[in-house]
């Protein structure tokens, strides 16, 4: 009944491998009946990657969810429109019928893929039982040969030996090529992979995506990629939709949305992202917060943030509908799409604050810190003295076996790391999970005891510190974490979670609101919203609370522990807006945690590369991002995808082999020589030293050779 | 998971230990002296001086202690002062009742627990589901023994179908009686524990049913009865393993109330009549006992967990 629609976009003349059209979703919540997808309409064709591009609650993943039936939650009311699929409408299907595709014809590649396998299954089992519910002729042992095959298709070593282990034996990168694995089992004609690198490290993202786009190639199945990463989106879509609001707002093909947008949201996105390629003095962020479902205007739902609009009527009052545009490869639903073209548009105004960072050159430049009036603890510090210092910090952690539960090996969670910041200074602290920067950035705080080494708070010793004197030192240093859902108490008003410091402080219940109002208004937050509960908040707008709670004592420095990796992008621009602009009034040193690259280049005069345990390599942004002299370095800064489509066939990515070795027992020598692509026979034997190259630090026998291999 | 193994058996000997330095000082903080009750109040001194000193009451405390922990290491547990036989030989021939009663009453417990607790976590919404709602209530608020009598009442003494006190018949000797002897007594135990079992299993159900690799198993076209008896109930499985692990303890160590309800003659019943003739030598054992197989049991549950969950192997 569906079948004469072919060519519907008129340059491919084959029908669609999966078609959604109009596809609505609704949800029952106590606020009243949500749409998160509001008529969604995208189809994706043999061999060709459709990005689905959006922010948290665009209603992309919900769309695929619903369409294939894995959406099982009570709340959910409505499901209508209609899923193609071989001329067939999965939702008119009964469950039976439609498992029956499931994982057949259709497959799905989920975020999280450790959470997403079976943990009491082993992991080949898990996966030839998608092969044998449907083909129940296949014997085991013929499914175990085909499975060992497609382990070793995606990469998993020893396949199979790993066949027999369970889940948590594998790192995450590992899980996520299992449920490649799982996926193209049945050499499906559609695969859906859903944040599929999300929660990975970008070396192993880098990994990750070439063996997705292996997968393609080998089933020939059309490919929906759903993300809210535009460098992912850039490095391998061929198609885009790019979703706001439950509505997919502009399509076209990666490089007319990446170098022509059409939509507004799509070009303030690109604008607010930060660059690994380029210093940006300050990022242009999406003002507001991203759309409330329950409450979607009658108009445009991007029309209260969007630039181009400009209140006018048509914008609030009329949605706009998804309109081709005239040479018939793109469509926009913006009522001015040709406006958008121009990106020219003037930044967001009531930001006129100078950039703090970006004029480190020096080694030790970043010392903007102008006495402040503001701080109370009068005795201003010494510009000589830095905020931070850390000497050969060390901190273990015991592995207990045996008998009588004895320390048989320790994890050198941070193994001798030095660093040192200067009052109004930003340290960009980076690396893979487990390299043991958020120890580090514990250790700051003794949240953690450190093993060996000095640690001095503006020349106080954290380590020494009595308990009197470690609260004092814990005001004067404060700390931000990543998850401001967890970190924030869900029973207290934020006002009081802000309140908290002051309180400690002894502070009366008078002047105490009155700080907090200030506060509220410092990071951008409305003063009547003070006794809302964390719950109503979005995560942008929690960072700030946590932000405003950390500022309460007054510190002089900031610890912010991944504070922007929960955050969408057009939020985590404000935010990183937002803590430039303190930085400015205040003068206060930042330790900045990130896995980000290009966020740590944004924010950060001095960065520090980390590798399970070590610092590899460190220097004045410059230098390290333009100038890396330590392969991994190198490698890293290679592995980040690049927001932009125009040459990606010719950039030649050699992602990181492998995984970060277990710090248990970390390679002799070298730690990184495991996976690095210079390793000599010397690298194994001897550790590198952190010394001084090309105006910065660098542990590699090999820094002096900058151009020995380009990664 | 050898070393664990071993590590775990220290720690039983040990707690063991501590155990029974807590039954033998419990016994001293009783009221009345065993002499006395041993001889009756009206003997004489000498009388009650002669008998505390065969006793062993005269020694120190902690010499008491460590006469009787030697003999109870060696299986001696000293002699009941009420009947004169070997404690150890009382245990004994209490033991195989309640075992047997034990078992009756897991094998219930699960066979109602199991269906049940899918049902309503699956189907809570349902006709079905409403009602076993209600079973669970009512199981969970009604206590064991009065569910007891009005079984006795109903089924034994109006409708005269099954015995209302209970002889203990030994399963491999005679089954049909040895089953219709047990029945009343272990149905009264398992609607109370079935219910607790049941609801645990559902909870734990529920909260598996959302997560992720339940997802993963659809997606791969699993249907969905399979999901459920592949994916989810072994994982749902673990907290309820360490419920029912804790009834089990409780069945072993004698369902006191129950056992004397029925006036079946098990451990509970042996501890209840002990008490009450202040048979210290016997309480002391039989308490000892309970100890050792609810820790036991806590090994077992433990050991399960490792079969169950491969996350929780080795250390």
């Amino acid at each position: 009944m569906v079948r004469d629609d072919v060519a519907h976009s008129g340059t491919m003349p084959v029908r669609p491998a999966l078609s959604v059209r109009n596809l609505v979703v609704e949800f029952a919540t106590p606020a009243g009946v949500v749409r998160a997808v509001d008529g969604m309409s995208y189809e994706v064709y043999c061999g060709e990657t459709l990005s689905v591009v959006g922010e948290t609650g665009s209603g992309k993943s919900v769309s695929v969810l619903a369409a294939l039936g894995l959406l099982q939650t009570a709340n959910l009311r409505r499901v209508s429109g209609e899923v193609v699929l071989d001329g067939v409408d999965l939702l008119t299907l009964p469950q039976v019928e439609l498992r029956r595709r499931l994982g057949r014809d259709v497959a799905m590649i989920f975020q999280d893929a450790i959470s997403a396998l079976n943990p009491v299954q082993r992991v080949g089992d898990q996966i030839a039982e998608g092969l044998r519910v449907h083909d129940r002729a296949l014997t085991a042992d013929a499914a175990r040969e085909r499975v060992v095959e497609l382990l070793e298709m995606v990469g998993v070593p020893h396949p199979r030996a790993r066949y027999d282990q369970y889940p948590h034996q594998f790192s995450g990168g590992m899980c996520q090529r299992v449920m490649i694995a799982m996926a193209i089992a049945n050499r499906p004609k559609v695969l859906i992979a859903d944040e599929p690198t999300t929660a990975l490290d970008v070396s192993v993202q880098a990994q990750i995506l070439d063996v997705l786009r292996l997968a393609r190639e080998e089933t020939g199945a059309g490919v929906v990629l759903i993300t809210h990463d535009l460098g992912v989106v850039a490095e391998t879509a061929d198609r885009v939709a790019v979703t706001y609001g439950g509505r997919i707002v502009e399509t076209g093909d990666v490089t007319s949305i990446f170098t022509r947008p059409r939509h507004p949201y799509t070009a303030a996105l690109m604008r607010s992202l930060p660059r690994l390629d380029s210093t940006a003095e300050r990022l242009l962020p999406i003002p507001g917060q991203p759309p409330d479902l329950s409450e979607i205007p009658p108009g445009c739902a991007f029309a209260p943030r969007c630039p181009t609009s400009r209140g006018r009527e048509v914008c609030v009052q009329t949605r706009p509908e998804l309109r081709a545009d005239d040479a018939g490869n793109g469509a926009s639903a913006c009522h001015f799409p040709d406006e958008v073209a121009a990106p020219g548009a003037p930044p967001p105004s009531t930001e006129s604050a100078e950039p703090s960072s970006g004029e480190a050159a020096g080694p030790s430049s970043g010392e903007a810190a102008v006495p402040d009036a503001e701080v109370p603890d009068a005795e201003v510090p010494d510009a000589e003295v830095p905020v931070l210092e850390v000497g050969d910090a060390v901190s273990r952690f015991p592995v207990r076996s045996g008998v009588f539960a004895r320390a048989s090996a320790w994890v050198h969670a941070v193994d001798g790391v030095s660093l040192r910041i200067p009052p109004g200074g930003t340290l960009g602290l980076v690396g893979e999970s487990g390299c043991g920067k958020t120890t580090l950035a514990r250790l700051v705080l003794r949240l953690v005891d450190a093993s060996g080494g000095r640690i001095l708070v503006e020349g106080d010793d954290v380590g020494r510190a009595s308990r009197s004197g470690l609260r004092r030192i814990r005001r004067r240093a404060q700390m931000v974490f990543q998850d401001p859902n967890g970190s924030l108490n869900p029973r207290l008003t934020v006002g009081d979670n802000v309140a908290e410091p002051l309180r400690l402080q002894r502070l009366p219940r008078a002047r105490r609101r009155e700080e907090v109002r200030e506060l509220f208004s410092r990071v951008g937050l409305r003063e009547e919203h003070l006794d809302r509960f964390p719950a109503e908040f979005s995560g942008g707008q929690r960072q700030r609370v946590a932000i405003a709670r950390a500022l309460a004592s007054r510190p002089r420095l900031l610890i912010l522990d991944e504070p922007v990796s929960a955050l969408d992008v057009s939020v985590q621009a404000q935010v990183l807006n937002l803590l430039a602009d303190l930085q400015e009034e205040s003068g206060m040193a930042y330790l900045f945690v990130s896995h980000d690259l290009s966020v740590v280049r944004q924010v950060a005069d001095q960065v520090a590369v980390m590798y399970l345990g070590k610092i590899v390599e460190s220097g004045p942004v410059a230098r390290v991002y333009d100038d890396p002299r330590h392969p991994y370095t190198r490698s890293l800064l290679a592995s980040v995808p690049v927001p932009d489509p125009v040459g990606r066939e010719t950039r030649r990515r050699v992602p990181l082999g492998g995984d970060v070795p277990s710090p248990v027992d970390p390679p002799s020598g070298c730690r990184f020589r495991t996976r690095c692509p210079i390793a000599v026979a010397r690298c194994a034997e001897e550790e590198p030293v952190l010394r001084e190259v090309a105006g910065g630090h660098t542990a590699c026998h090999f820094a002096d050779e900058s151009g020995r291999v380009s990664v | 998971m050898y070393g664990y193994l071993v590590r775990r058996l220290m720690q039983f000997a040990v707690v063991l230990f501590l155990g029974s330095i807590a039954v033998w000082a419990f016994v001293l903080l009783l009221p009345g002296d065993p002499a006395t009750v041993l001889i009756g109040a009206d003997a004489s001194a000498a009388e009650l001086a002669a008998t505390r000193a065969r006793m062993g009451l005269d020694e120190p405390f902690l010499a008491q202690y460590g006469v009787w922990l030697g003999h109870a290491v060696s299986g001696d547990l000293g002699l009941s002062y009420y009947s004169g036989e070997p404690v150890l030989t009382e245990l004994m021939a209490r033991i195989p009742a309640t075992v047997q009663l034990a078992g009756f009453t897991l094998v219930l417990t699960l066979l109602i627990a199991v269906p049940v607790g899918i049902v309503v976590a699956l189907r809570p919404y349902s006709a079905v589901g409403r009602l076993l709602q209600g079973y669970l209530t009512i199981g969970l608020a009604v206590p064991a023994f009065w569910f007891g009598l009005l079984l006795i009442i109903v089924l034994a003494v109006q409708l005269r179908w099954l015995p209302a006190s209970s002889d203990f018949v030994p399963l491999w000797q005679d089954p049909g009686a040895a089953l219709t002897s047990t029945i009343l007594p272990a149905v009264a135990i398992a609607v109370h524990t079935s219910s607790v079992t049941a609801r645990f299993l559902a909870n734990s159900l529920g909260e598996v049913m959302g997560k992720d690799y339940i997802r993963t198993a659809r997606a791969k076209g699993v249907p969905e009865r399979e999901v459920i008896r592949r994916h989810a109930v072994r994982n749902a499985a673990l907290p309820t393993v360490t419920v029912v692990g804790l009834q089990l303890g409780s069945f072993l160590g004698g369902t006191v109330v129950i056992e004397a309800v029925f006036n079946y003659p098990g451990i509970g019943r042996l501890l209840y009549t002990a008490i009450g003739e202040r048979d210290y030598a016997l309480v002391q054992g039989g308490v000892l006992f309970v100890v050792a197989t609810f820790l036991l049991l806590n090994l077992l549950v433990d050991v399960a967990y490792g079969v169950l969950d491969p996350r929780i192997r080795l250390t």
